[in-house]
């Protein structure tokens, strides 16, 4: 018996970093093959390299099988010859057009028919139909916009639209987080689609942060650590501890001693704060106190500062910044409890890349440098030139586009941006994310004068080591609420990642497996 | 710190010729010194006193709803609805005169006021009802033009029909009009003052700041605590508020109202914003606006005198090319904004290109 698809000798090296090193996979029919690993591990790399985004290095083999047995080499790195190899995509955004119908959206793919040139809707909708119900969707009108449809019911659109035609090829489909979106009730819905196609012959590659899944539907898996593969094995030789032993492999040891508790006032106090993926959080931070907040994703790591900040519409509960009650969703209120907050997103929320430096770090507050209405300029300059210089900015000025400073020194931009307004407390969402080395150590410096200086600190990250080096007490969220808190000593990589990834008691998975 | 040592800022590329002139962010100022020497020396009567006085006055409406036009565009609000401001001030301001005994200035400032009140609706529109101001202020526009039949009877308002004479006394239109230094008209002072106070407030107070803040990252603006809805809100307010004025100068100058006052007038003054946001510091600005309407009026002048019959079609044709050619160099440019793809969050290492610190 052949495999399906089989890759052998495959990397990729980006400028200055191995994100693949010598990787490995078979992909066998009628299979689920699992790959999992931790951010930066290179499973978002070989996604991307399979769907063609991405040119692998020279040296690789690769090779896949058609229905009738025959081999075929296959070029990796191209995105029509995955095609034409049979490989399907259903990425973590869909990718479907959301004013478009079920009917619409799955034409986009393979083309309507038509009839003296105009769409003939009673074939094309029988289609859809008929490969919404081979994957168990079949209790929506395939006529009503996509972007009405329930979160499942958007993945089975995407997952017909990936499957349409797969008799004429399609042997592979590769789900890339697949739940990331998907309310816990509606993931079993997936899995139920997943074995419809399985028992069709089709090889699914499962990309997942979540290993409850991975027990729940893989049969194989395929671990990954920094571009490495470290194990391929059938899912029913490993469990649950053995699985994040793979994965996470290395103990970090807390090498910087962090800031601890320098006061007894409470000057971050979140109560029942809920919305988004965040459910019911009551903490509260002290003068000089470092709280990282660790967390897949999905766990509400990514929520609670938005929710904490104003930055999202729907929070509930009560935030109390320096002892001032801020309404939801006004981020002005915030600033103006003597806080400061940065957002994940560097580009869209926080740098407005058509301002200079010295217009983006002032941004927000001007009133110290406003006389009679007017703005002067000279007083805003001097101050903008003492933040370039302690928080050393590297740019060739103030009054140059932010757009021409490396990513690091626009989020020193943002810090200062935030630090002259002389906050003590601080809530800061992913400080480093995609900075280089140096420029981290810099910022996380910062980070410790704050703390040092006085204030508070929230900080959320999924960077784990960062977390180990910058906080006094890490909280580990799973499923919206606090599961674990970790202090002192006890603050390492592994407790973190162990933390967040353990799963809820073992419920019913075996019966999904038998059930294939 | 060390890493400070070793990393040195690139060295400044040597900016090729065209630059170094500045022909991209000089090149209206560069196009009206042409057509002055071109005209200048192919047509006797274009340098002369009388025609200069003609192209500066002609083009003072469109000057000043081009200013009213490049409030709201600062922070990326469209107002497509000054032309039309512009025409209901005017048919209201002569509406009244013409029914009412009001002292005809204080018939302006009305006017002027419900243009102001039309802008705040228009704002509510665009913050409340969340309609993209696109949309508003283009629907505002047919409404406003309803009002104006309705205002004006349908009727070209010029002289009182009972008394025969202009509806607008004399002594109310050379308030505007009458000739200061240089014999041009207060009028042209006027919006000279208006732009000297709209570059102010645009350059120099935090208003202005906030405005194109906003217009560059809005979200990011809120987040600094930018209130980005009352800008955007009191930008609409401003814009018509100004567009009004506008109506109030086309009372002093022309002193008749026809359906066709207003609505001709937005093109004109959104391609001079546009073509002058491509000038001097390459986003909308009001010295460039200037220019931009001054340098297009000299040039459609040379060419009317240059084919002396028949040129109607001249000055839409340069509006419409300058129009096109200008936001094609600004969007190349990256000063308007042209929708991009949302840049997707990504959690794989970026391949860095070596953009160390």
């Amino acid at each position: 018996m052949h495999p399906l698809l089989r890759i052998e000798h495959l990397s990729k090296t980006f400028p200055g970093q191995v994100a693949l090193d010598d990787v490995s996979i078979t992909l066998e029919p009628g299979r689920t093959h699992a790959l999992v690993g931790q951010n930066g591990s290179g499973k978002s790399t070989l996604i991307k390299i399979l769907a063609g985004y991405h040119q692998p290095d020279e040296g690789y083999t690769a090779s896949y099988w058609r229905a009738d047995g025959t081999e075929q080499p296959l070029v990796l790195g191209s995105a029509a010859d995955a095609e034409a190899a049979g490989i399907r995509f259903v990425h973590q955004d869909l990718g479907l057009v959301e004013m478009l119908s079920s009917v619409e959206n799955l034409a986009l793919g393979v083309g309507f028919t038509t009839k003296a040139g105009r769409i003939n809707w009673k074939v094309d909708t029988a289609r859809a139909r008929q490969a919404l119900s081979e994957i168990g969707f079949d209790d929506f009108d395939v006529k009503m916009p996509v972007g009405l449809l329930t979160a499942s019911q958007k993945t089975g659109v995407a997952l017909a639209r990936a499957m349409q035609n797969w008799e004429n090829g399609a042997t592979l489909l590769v789900l890339d987080e697949p739940t990331a979106s998907l309310p816990g009730a509606d993931v079993q819905r997936l899995f139920d689609a997943i074995h419809r196609l399985k028992a069709r012959g089709v090889a699914i590659l499962y990309v997942s942060h979540h290993l409850d899944e991975v027990f729940a539907i893989a049969d194989d898996v395929t671990i990954l650590r920094d571009g490495h593969l470290i194990a391929t094995q059938p899912v029913a030789d490993l469990d649950h501890s053995r699985l994040i032993e793979l994965m996470i492999g290395h103990t970090m040891q807390k090498v910087v001693a962090s800031s601890a508790r320098t006061g007894d006032r409470v000057l971050i106090s979140l109560a029942g704060v809920s919305g988004g993926n965040v459910a019911n959080i009551d903490l509260d931070i002290h003068e000089g106190e470092v709280v990282g907040v660790a967390g897949i994703n999905g766990s509400g790591r990514e929520h609670l500062i938005p929710l904490a900040t104003g930055q999202i519409p729907t929070a509930t509960g009560e935030v109390t910044l320096n002892g001032v009650i801020t309404p939801p969703y006004s981020p002005g209120k915030v600033l103006a409890a003597k806080s400061a907050f940065l957002s994940a997103d560097r580009a869209v929320q926080g740098v407005v890349q058509t301002l200079t430096v010295l217009e983006n770090t002032t941004l927000g507050n001007l009133t110290k440098h406003t006389k009679f209405g007017r703005i002067l300029k000279k007083n805003e300059r001097v101050e903008v030139k003492t933040w370039i210089e302690r928080l050393r900015v590297r740019t060739a000025g103030a009054e140059v586009p932010i757009t021409t400073l490396s990513g690091g020194n626009q989020q020193k931009v943002l810090f200062a941006r935030g630090l002259r307004l002389e906050p003590t407390a601080l809530m800061l969402d992913e400080p480093t994310r995609g900075i280089d080395v140096g420029a981290k150590e810099e910022i996380h410096s910062i980070i410790d004068n704050a703390a040092a200086n006085g204030a508070a600190v929230l900080v959320a990250s999924t960077d784990t080591d960062e977390l180990v080096r910058l906080s006094s007490r890490v909280i580990i969220l799973r499923n919206g609420v606090i599961a674990a808190e970790l202090t002192g000593a006890d603050i390492t990589s592994e407790n973190i990642e162990h933390a967040q990834l353990q799963s809820k008691p073992a419920t019913d998975h075996s019966s999904h497996k038998e059930s294939a | 710190m060390t890493a400070a040592a070793t990393t040195t800022a690139p060295a400044k590329p040597r900016r090729p010729l065209t630059q170094r002139l500045g022909f991209d962010r000089f090149s209206a100022l560069y196009l009206w010194a042409a057509f002055m020497i071109f005209f200048g020396i192919t047509q006797d009567n274009f340098l002369t006193h009388t025609s200069i006085n003609l192209v500066l006055t002609g083009k003072v409406v469109v000057a000043v709803l081009g200013l009213a036009f490049l409030i709201p565009l600062a922070g990326a609000t469209f107002d497509l609805s000054i032309g039309a401001l512009m025409g209901f001030s005017v048919a209201v301001t002569m509406a009244l005169a013409n029914k009412t005994s009001i002292p005809q200035g204080l018939c302006a400032l009305i006017a002027i006021a419900l243009c102001a009140l039309v802008g705040f609706i228009s704002g509510f529109i665009v913050v409340k009802l969340n309609v993209n101001s696109f949309i508003a202020t283009l629907g505002m526009s047919q409404v406003l033009g309803a009002l104006c039949i309705l205002v004006s009877g349908n009727r070209t308002l010029n002289n009182n029909e009972a008394t025969g004479k202009p509806i607008l006394s004399a002594s109310y239109r050379d308030f505007g009009r009458r000739q200061l230094l240089f014999d041009l008209p207060a009028y042209f002072y006027f919006m000279i003052l208006l732009a000297i106070v709209v570059w102010f407030v645009l350059e120099h107070t935090p208003f202005g700041r906030y405005m194109f803040a906003t217009g560059g990252n809005r979200e990011a603006a809120r987040l600094s605590g930018v209130k980005t809805n009352r800008l955007t809100w009191s930008s609409l307010v401003i814009s018509a508020t100004i567009a009004g004025f506008a109506g109030t100068i086309h009372t002093w100058k022309v002193g008749v109202y026809n359906s066709s006052t207003g609505p001709g007038y937005l093109f004109p003054a959104i391609a001079a914003v546009f073509f002058g946001a491509s000038q001097l510091k390459g986003r909308p600005n009001v010295w460039g606006t200037l220019i931009a309407v001054f340098a297009l009026a000299f040039g459609v002048k040379g060419l009317q005198l240059t084919f002396t019959s028949g040129t109607e079609w001249i000055e839409p044709l340069f509006e419409g090319a300058s129009l096109l050619i200008a936001v094609a160099f600004a969007s190349r440019q990256g000063i308007v904004k042209i929708p991009k793809r949302k840049p997707k969050t990504d959690a794989t290492p970026p391949p860095a290109t070596g953009a160390g610190g």
